[in-house]
């Protein structure tokens, strides 16, 4: 086992900052191939469902444009694997959210059956999907961007929870930023529907407010979790 | 970590700095285009002040960091009193280069980037203990979630006070990208910031080096 690649402890929610105290606990630690297998099987299981959402996507030119974010993301994953690994929950928290938007890509979101379902049976004014996945995107990634944080930036434990979700909601605003701008190009004057704002003027708004909220409940249910088991 | 501390009495920078800004504060307060309005931004003065008052002898920043501060508060409240949009500067920028509108918000929205990229590097440093390049970067990571989270309220706001004037209520002037232009202003501003930061940084480091060899 190569000093560079050690593994992180499964599903752990105490995150401990430094390299050096994984390097100490070595012993303890579960085994790289262990961890090889969950990453193996969540990356079949993201090839899958992304093969079959690439067969007749609803809109096409939508499509190619939500997965060029899986490729860039995915690629990312792939190239920084081997002097970097997260921990096992990160990695399952990354799938959930990957084939979230992926669901949502083949639909193009506003015409995702579930949320059309949704729209129907609340009686909403519009089909809520998109702000599921944005929501998605807080909740789930919110916790391997803690865990980074943790690990590289040198921040403290309780500023972690705070600049987590501070990381997402950048991320997001900048999302918004950079939808802005495509849909400026590729459909200029049809403005937010285009993106799928489905008439709502607020959509941008709403979109990043999602994304905090779900960053905020994963950090209260990781501080939770956290003092139960350490009690700090 | 053990901070330098200047009484507030020996500090005739910040002495100098506030006296400068509360009689340019109290020039604008004096007839504003809009009372209510100018009363709305000014929370966001209240609300500075009664963070960055008390924590002075405790937790003070340096001087440069509450000069950046100061000027940031002080255009904002240029801003204030003539509800943005109607800024004369704006008015003159705008027959200049031809603007379709009054970009004064803009340039507030840069600044708030550009200006509080450094006191919040400072603070984030000394406080959350982040590694100096982390800080840097979080500090503008931390402005631009900021300045998404002002876009947030703002909405719901406009929301609640006048919920049949929609997105025209925020002096968007039409402009239906106006949330994404004023962060994309505030984000470039704290960007080029916290470039320049880490580069100076760097620069002293590689000079260094290159003696050595």
């Amino acid at each position: 086992m190569s000093g560079a690649a050690l593994a992180r402890p499964g599903g752990d929610f105490e995150l401990p900052c430094s390299e050096e105290f994984y390097k100490a606990r070595e012993g303890e630690l579960r085994s790289v191939s262990q961890q090889n297998k969950l990453v193996a099987g969540l990356t079949a299981l993201c090839a899958v469902i992304w093969a079959l959402a690439a067969i007749h996507p609803v809109d096409r030119q939508a499509w190619i444009l939500e997965n060029l974010l899986v490729v860039l993301f995915g690629l990312a994953l792939w190239l920084s694997h081997h002097r970097l690994q997260l921990s096992n929950a990160s990695y399952i928290f990354i799938a959930l959210f990957l084939i979230l938007h992926i669901i949502g890509a083949h639909y193009t979101y506003a015409k995702m059956p579930f949320g059309l379902w949704a729209r129907d049976f609340f009686g909403l004014s519009r089909n809520h999907f998109d702000r599921v996945a944005h929501f998605g995107f807080g909740f789930f990634l919110a916790f391997p961007v803690r865990e980074l944080l943790r690990r590289f930036s040198g921040i403290r434990h309780g500023w972690s929870f705070w600049m987590a979700p501070a990381v997402i909601l950048a991320v997001s605003g900048l999302f918004e930023i950079i939808e802005s701008i495509v849909a400026e190009i590729v459909a200029p004057g049809k403005g937010v529907d285009w993106l799928g704002g489905q008439g709502d003027e607020w959509d941008a708004q709403n979109d990043m407010l999602s994304a905090l909220l779900g960053s905020l409940v994963m950090m209260a249910a990781v501080a939770v979790m956290n003092r139960n088991r350490t009690g700090r | 970590m053990k901070q330098s501390r200047t009484h507030f009495r020996d500090n005739h920078f910040l002495q100098i700095a506030l006296a400068c800004y509360a009689i340019f504060w109290v020039a604008l307060a004096i007839h504003p285009v809009d009372r209510g309005d100018w009363f709305l931004e000014n929370l966001l003065v209240f609300a500075t002040a009664s963070v960055l008052l008390p924590t002075y002898r405790n937790f003070q920043l340096s001087n440069l960091s509450y000069g950046l501060i100061l000027l940031f508060l002080a255009l904002h409240a240029i801003g204030a009193h003539y509800t943005y949009a109607k800024v004369p500067i704006g008015f003159w920028l705008r027959d200049l280069l031809h603007l379709q509108r009054n970009h004064f918000d803009r340039v507030i929205h840069f600044g708030f980037g550009f200006l509080l990229l450094y006191p919040m590097y400072e603070f984030l440093e000394r406080c959350a203990g982040a590694r100096k390049t982390w800080a840097v970067w979080l500090a503008a990571v931390a402005l631009a979630a900021l300045s998404s989270f002002f876009e947030i309220l703002e909405a719901i706001i406009a929301q609640i006070v006048r919920p049949d004037l929609g997105i025209a209520y925020l002096g968007t002037q039409g402009d239906i990208w106006d949330a994404q232009k004023d962060m994309a202003a505030a984000f470039s501003g704290a960007i080029i910031v916290a470039l320049w930061l880490n580069l100076q940084r760097s620069l002293p480091d590689q000079a260094t080096s290159l003696r050595r060899n």
